[in-house]
């Protein structure tokens, strides 16, 4: 076999267990590098090492009910108290992870500083209440028992400070829980991207070694977790762990006076401040947890937990040196690296750190007899000076200390609000505005030319747009493209009121046949319908190139830039309509185009309605120019002088209707719509504007519906998008706005039937 | 303003009826604020033309207002149609530099698109 078959994984030299990688020689690499970099995690564990957030901060409880802001839960762990001692003692103290004793205290602690996600203070002197009372006349509760909730949040709480240190995160031995596999998933999910934000600053196997140590303990498969992070989550874990936490804690005031004076009762009862430790020593044993603790940890060391990677390793080199043996190339068989992988599947040598080292005295054993003489007499001393702590402190002392400490903060608070307050916010914007005047005629010309810059750019891009404007915008994947007469399908597809079929239908004709006027005449007919101008302009202004007197297709481009409230766009096709016409032409000089005044324009269009008041299209075109200049009764009576002629024309319909929401005539505009609608059922442009008749009125619920509904028939019409935006949001629906971001119609229909 | 050619003109006359509906008297209650616009209708700064939505008194009027609005915007005719309509978001005008804003920040956080009209179409 040759080395190349090593290296790229040939079937023959697959590493049994090695599911990751198909190549040995990968596989080894990867065990020795693991096995190295969980040699030095265990290291990182060893307690005593351990500086855990909450025993640090004994007497920063008293902010609790000023950090109940979120996202202030991180921060109070930085919190240091100044007594080096008492966090001294502490900190040996944690290091004892999972004895009754640190369990104990912690849950003595947990009152004074509440955990992370607890908002609203009163939570915790509930729970002091009982854990004191507990606390001091029988057993302490551990920790990790009780109702399953309560040892699920606080497992998670103690892996959420374990971030804070940077501390490995110990496995715990937890009750049956009884998670659902819905809830283990969610856990699992969640904790991996938590783990993420929390160790930003450590490397990935830290953090899959924390994450797999937390999952292990809760029972929880972690394979599962190559479905990949979601990145951004974390607001939905702190909700869920307040979920829990509200759940199990009943909400009681208490005045936090309350427990500081219930405290110093309880405390006279044990007025010997040594009462707490021989209590303590009572529970345990003298040094109880002490030799509890170096039991545990040389069962561990005999696990050989430390080693099993090492073990992994040698299995996997032993694996390797057998395949390798077999391949009976004598230079082969002589080679360093043959010879290397020998004796490392023999155990002579281990690879410690990412170096190799000849195997002598185990190394784990030697951790364990370090330690021992780095805590020899370290567990009484710690009781000592906790003893000494106390006597110095008295513990009124402490319960003094923290209503110090709060006022302190309090005043301190007020202060910054105060602070906060005069800094007024109009005077900063107006200095701000005049730094940047100063800055305009003074020093920083720079930035001022870096900023004329950005505007040219600007121009740039906005004249790019402008000419692309205008420019028809063809659909992909367009199924009529080689229909043998798509615009006779298109205008039937048009007839039955399928407008976003017919669009298709015609944009294929016109693919076809370019030159098509009515094609793209009835293309921009189509997409106006649709509610969408700006390719109802496109188009009818290809039609205009190839047609350039065809009256409707004037009319259109007029009523298009109406709408746009591009007015002298407007007004040189509204013109251009009576230039044209055949009848009203000769009202129109040529050369006046050039320069137009809305008065003109209007003085001869009333002039030709007068040679021909029963001419609809003339009102129609009046009707149009009076929306132009705002004139919304006069364009009223044009369009119901148009409908007496043409009642069954459903555009005239809502071009009234428009005009009489535009001017404040909702109720009426209303009417006309569903005028239009009657006549054309598919008519996305009157369902829209009912949509923002309701809006203007106010009556957002109503507006969504219509919105929704014009949407459904055409997903394309971003203007209906917009004005639903803002319509879920005064509606106070923000809860589906995700759903309008990402255009997702089902769950909007859903909600929101018409 | 009839006269102008401005988009925002138009859209600024049928703000000046909205604000006489019910809706708009409501406009008036919820915010109580007096806007300045200077609109320009190519380049923020040249050639503007000074709008005021007065949502104290419930008027729209051309030319600077008489004592101090609680927030002057400017823009660009076609960016203030773009927040207008919600196209753009104020806060990302601001960002970009599409939207100047001076005076109390809070009355400007309170300039968003659901105050203006939106115009019907034909």
């Amino acid at each position: 076999m040759s080395m190349r078959e090593l290296v790229t994984g040939g079937a023959a030299c697959a590493v049994p267990g090695s599911s990751s990688s198909s190549n040995p020689l990968g596989a080894l690499a990867n065990s020795l590098l693991g096995s190295s970099s969980k040699t030095q995690e265990k290291l990182n564990e060893l307690p005593g090492t351990a500086v855990t957030g909450p025993s640090t901060s004994l007497y920063s409880g008293g902010d609790n009910q000023l950090s109940t802001l979120p996202g202030f839960e991180n921060e109070e762990q930085e919190l240091r108290h100044p007594d080096a001692q008492a966090s001294e003692f502490l900190r040996g103290f944690r290091g004892a992870d999972h004895g009754g004793f640190a369990d104990a205290w912690n849950e003595i602690q947990r009152p004074q500083l509440p955990p992370h996600g607890l908002r609203g203070g009163p939570l915790p002197y509930t729970e002091f209440d009982r854990v004191y009372e507990n606390g001091f006349q029988s057993q302490p509760p551990p920790t990790l028992d009780g109702p399953p909730g309560m040892v699920l949040s606080n497992f998670l709480h103690s892996f959420m400070r374990s971030s804070g240190t940077g501390v490995p995160f110990g496995p715990a031995m937890l009750p049956v829980l009884g998670l659902s596999e819905r809830d283990k998933l969610c856990i699992r999910d969640r904790s991996s991207i938590m783990a993420r934000h929390f160790f930003a600053d450590k490397s990935e196997e830290f953090i899959n070694a924390q994450v797999n140590t937390l999952l292990h303990s809760l029972d929880i498969d972690s394979d599962f977790r190559a479905k990949g992070p979601i990145p951004g989550r974390y607001p939905e874990l702190e909700e869920y762990w307040n979920e829990s936490q509200g759940a199990i804690q009943p909400v009681i005031h208490n005045p936090a006076n309350g427990w500081i004076n219930e405290f110093s009762q309880q405390k006279s009862l044990h007025s010997d401040p040594e009462a707490w430790v021989n209590m303590f020593e009572q529970q345990h044993g003298a040094k109880g947890w002490a030799s509890e603790f170096q039991q545990e940890q040389s069962q561990m060391t005999s696990m050989n937990q430390i080693n099993s990677a090492n073990m992994a390793a040698m299995e996997q080199a032993r694996m390797l040196a057998h395949t390798l043996s077999q391949n009976n190339n004598p230079k082969f068989q002589n080679s360093k690296f043959h010879q290397f992988v020998s004796k490392m599947s023999r155990g002579e040598l281990i690879v410690d750190d990412n170096q190799i080292k000849p195997a002598g005295v185990s190394s784990h054993v030697g951790w364990a007899e370090e330690y021992q003489q780095q805590h020899k007499g370290a567990p009484t001393s710690w009781v000592n000076e906790f003893a000494q702590n106390e006597l110095s402190h008295g513990t009124n002392g402490w319960a003094k200390e923290f209503s110090a400490e709060r006022e302190l903060h309090g005043s301190v608070d007020d202060k910054w609000v105060q602070e906060f307050s005069k800094l007024n916010v109009n005077d900063w914007a107006e200095e701000f505005g005049h730094q940047v005047g100063e800055g305009v005629l003074g020093e920083s010309s720079e930035w001022l030319d870096g900023y004329n810059e950005y505007l040219n750019e600007q121009q740039a891009v906005k004249q790019q747009s402008n000419s692309s404007r205008g420019v028809y915008l063809f659909s992909d994947m367009n199924p009529y493209v080689g229909h043998p007469d798509p615009l006779k399908e298109g205008q039937e597809l048009f007839r039955k009121g399928l407008l976003s079929e017919a669009v298709l239908a015609l944009e294929a004709e016109v693919i076809k046949n370019p030159e098509n006027a009515e094609g793209w005449r009835l293309l921009g007919i189509t997409h106006a319908e649709n509610d969408d101008d700006q390719q109802a302009i496109a188009s009818m202004m290809r039609a205009h190139e190839v047609d350039p007197t065809n009256l409707e297709v004037l009319l259109a481009l007029g009523v298009s830039h109406t709408n746009e409230l591009e007015q002298a766009e407007a007004l040189k096709y509204l013109y251009g309509w009576l230039q044209h016409h055949p009848k009203y032409g000769t009202l129109a000089p040529p050369e006046q185009s050039a320069s137009l005044f809305f008065a003109d324009v209007a003085g001869l269009f009333n002039e030709a309605a007068r040679l021909s008041p029963d001419d609809a299209d003339v009102h129609i075109v009046l009707g149009v120019l009076y929306n132009l200049s705002r004139e919304f009764d006069s364009a009223i009576k044009s369009f119901q002088s148009a409908l007496k002629l043409k009642p069954r024309d459903y555009s005239l319909w809502n071009k009234l209707g428009a005009t009489q929401a535009n001017s404040v005539q909702s109720a009426d505009a209303l009417l006309a719509y569903q005028q239009a609608l009657d006549l054309k059922p598919n008519y996305v442009r009157a369902w829209a504007n009912m949509g923002i008749s309701f809006a203007n009125q106010g009556l957002y619920e109503d507006s969504i519906r219509y919105y929704v509904r014009a949407l459904a028939m055409n997903p394309k019409a971003d203007n209906a998008w917009q004005y639903l935006r803002i319509s879920l949001s005064c509606a106070s629906r923000n809860d589906m706005l995700e759903a309008c971001d990402s255009r997702n119609l089902d769950v909007l229909q859903r909600e929101f039937p018409l | 303003m009839a006269n102008s050619t401005l988009k925002s003109a138009a859209l600024l006359d049928q703000m000046k009826l909205h604000l006489s509906s019910d809706a708009g008297k409501g406009l008036v209650k919820k915010i109580g604020l007096v806007y300045q616009l200077n609109i320009a209708p190519k380049k923020i700064g040249f050639e503007e033309e000074i709008y005021v939505v007065d949502l104290k008194k419930g008027e729209v009027t051309k030319g600077p207002y008489k004592g101090k609005p609680d927030a002057t915007f400017s823009f660009k005719d076609e960016d203030f149609i773009k927040i207008a309509s919600g196209k753009m978001n104020p806060q990302m005008a601001f960002m970009r530099g599409a939207m100047k804003i001076k005076g109390s920040i809070s009355a400007a956080q309170k300039f968003t698109p659901d105050i203006f009209p939106k115009p019907s179409k034909l």
